[in-house]
């Protein structure tokens, strides 16, 4: 099998899919954690492989840094309000932030 | 030098951020904190609309930004309303948080550490600054969502804005992805140059945009991506609620209009037929309907405004979606509208702010029944407030409404049907406003229940002073405003 930058953009896809399905089925909140940080690293791929084929600028791979690095903030963020979750509930499950009712 | 001149309101904010910190880490007096903040959010503000209003063209500086950041006419339009959003903020938060018994300082720190990053996002440029502007904003307020910890609901509300609005930073992203798949960029510019040229991968592109439209939705609560909006703001401490429904909705706003405009402002994503205006058009119908309908039923009234800010981010989406015929009428109309409902929704929500005191919290209309009677000078802002946000003349919001619905108008064909629906949604808003000023002068409170004392404040006070006059000032001459608005979208389609 040839490998082109089709096969890149599928593989992104596929693993965006695999965490979003993730986030969206799970009720564990460190699991859907862990779901979002495949999706942006599905993005990565995607940014990496397409700056591969057209490397003219590397505005591809100076845009995965940024994400890698967000990513990390994002990760201290969501932890730190995961641990003030379980102070009050004793759990990490979304299924218990179930307060307020749409 | 002229680099420094060009981005001075957000080196303003850094600096003044930083300041805060230190003087947090000295001084036990917090009162001064929110003070700081104000003045420097304000600082910024009025270094903008001199800037504005000097008339001069903004400096240019792409040597320096290259095409990640502008330093237009917008950029300033919206650093004068995000500095001001985020410091009537502050002054709210510096009443309220001393009568709950909140102070900690950190609060005023993520104020304008949000509102830096949510003037970056308004001046992005590009799928980078847009991605890094808008985790700076989102992460400080995902912190000022939960900023009271002992609550359950407060972080219930902090881990729902957080989990969904990282799933949607994530969407945008992977849409950004694509995007740059098509085209090879990443700047709106390029990306606009490229499509226009015919050398973008059509698929690649429509799904991309798809994606970004998605997570944009989802920032300005768009139906059917509100889901979070009435949860968070409900459980987030009432500035912090104050602080998301203006300045986030102002910012993502922003960029949502740099992206269709400098992005996909070429003849086929932006024709009536394909693109985004169906999108847009078919979001505010189902946004504005659901909005309106959804906040009726409500008991609390935090959350009936956090409908009708869903309602309002509807009536915005019509003026976008008429961009694409009408476009400097429609995007100087929206700007308009974001002004008016920034000033606006302050009012409103410094009044809820103001008619709890001593750790009770007026929340439902129950809270506020007979206040209007006992204390009829604290219940004057609600009562502007609520006018302004029913779109009532003469106040800043009837202008708003009336400048979105008349660009649609003009824009002729379905979006004339959009302005119409429009009219009859703001008509259910009526209803739910009105019953607010019921409760406050008809109803009697519930014998045996504690009745809501407004609370002494002299930054609340101000805070709703300021933003009272400026609604009635926005109101009986907005004819300055709109002067402003209309040199940016100018500047904005001409460059």
């Amino acid at each position: 099998m040839e490998i082109t930058l089709g096969t890149f953009l599928a593989l992104g896809a596929i693993l965006f899919g695999i965490g979003a399905i993730g986030f969206l089925v799970r009720r564990n909140v460190l699991i859907q954690l862990m779901s979002i940080e495949l999706m942006l690293n599905a993005v990565n791929v995607v940014l990496v492989a397409v700056n591969r084929y057209h490397p003219d600028n590397h505005a591809g791979q100076i845009f995965a840094f940024f994400v890698i690095a967000v990513a990390a903030a994002e990760a201290a963020v969501g932890l730190a309000i995961v641990i003030g979750l379980f102070r009050l509930k004793k759990s990490v499950s979304a299924a218990d932030a179930n307060l307020m009712k749409h | 030098m002229n680099a420094w001149i060009a981005i001075s309101p957000l080196l303003l904010l850094v600096g003044g951020g930083l300041l805060v910190m230190l003087v947090d880490a000295f001084t036990k007096e917090r009162n001064d904190l929110a003070t700081v903040t104000a003045a420097t959010l304000f600082l910024s503000a009025g270094v903008s609309l001199f800037a504005l209003l000097s008339g001069k063209d903004p400096v240019d500086v792409p040597e320096v930004f290259g095409a990640f950041l502008a330093t237009d006419r917008l950029g300033l339009f919206f650093d004068v309303a995000i500095g001001l959003g985020g410091g009537l903020s502050a002054l709210l938060a510096g009443g309220y948080l001393r009568e709950h018994g909140l102070e900690r300082g950190e609060f005023y720190v993520l104020v304008i550490f949000s509102a830096f990053g949510a003037m970056v996002l308004a001046r992005a440029t590009d799928m980078l600054t847009l991605f890094v502007g808008l985790e700076t904003m989102s992460l400080g307020v995902y912190a000022l969502a939960g900023f009271r910890r002992g609550s359950p609901r407060s972080i219930e509300g902090a881990l729902k804005y957080f989990l969904l609005g990282s799933f949607a930073a994530a969407i945008l992203l992977f849409g950004s992805a694509l995007i740059y798949a098509a085209t090879t960029h990443t700047d709106f510019a390029g990306i606009g140059a490229t499509v226009a040229a015919g050398d973008a991968d059509i698929k690649l592109l429509l799904m991309g945009l798809l994606l970004v439209l998605v997570g944009l939705a989802f920032k300005v609560s768009a139906v059917p991506f509100h889901m979070w909006t009435p949860d968070v703001y409900e459980g987030a401490p009432t500035p912090a609620t104050t602080f998301m429904s203006v300045v986030v909705k102002a910012a993502a706003f922003a960029v949502f209009v740099r992206v269709v405009i400098t992005a996909f402002g070429d003849d086929l994503s932006a024709s009536s037929a394909g693109g985004w205006p169906p999108i847009l058009a078919g979001l505010a119908v189902v946004t504005m309907v659901y909005g309106n309908l959804a906040a009726v039923g409500q008991t609390s009234i935090k959350r009936m405004l956090a409908y009708s800010s869903i309602a309002h981010a509807g009536y915005l989406l019509v003026g976008m979606a008429a961009a694409s015929v009408v476009g400097e009428k429609a995007i100087s109309a929206v700007l308009f509208y974001l002004m008016a409902y920034t000033v606006s929704n302050v009012l409103a929500f410094g009044s809820l702010i103001l008619m709890g005191s001593r750790g009770r919290e007026a929340v439902s209309f129950d809270d506020l029944a007979g206040v209007g009677r006992r204390h009829p000078l604290a219940a004057l802002p609600m009562v502007i407030g609520v006018l302004t946000l029913m779109g009532f003349p003469p106040t800043a919001g009837f202008f708003g409404k009336y400048y979105v619905f008349s660009a649609a108008v003009e824009a002729g064909g379905g979006f004339v049907w959009l302005a119409i629906l429009g009219v009859l949604a703001s008509a259910i808003g009526a209803f739910y406003y009105l019953r607010v000023i019921v409760a406050m002068f008809m109803k009697d409170p519930v014998p045996g229940e504690p009745v809501a004392v407004p609370m002494r404040s002299g930054s609340v006070t101000a805070a709703l002073v300021i933003s009272g006059l400026l609604v009635m000032d926005m109101g009986l001459m907005p004819g300055s405003m709109l002067d402003l608005a209309i040199a940016a979208a100018e500047q904005l389609f001409a460059g």
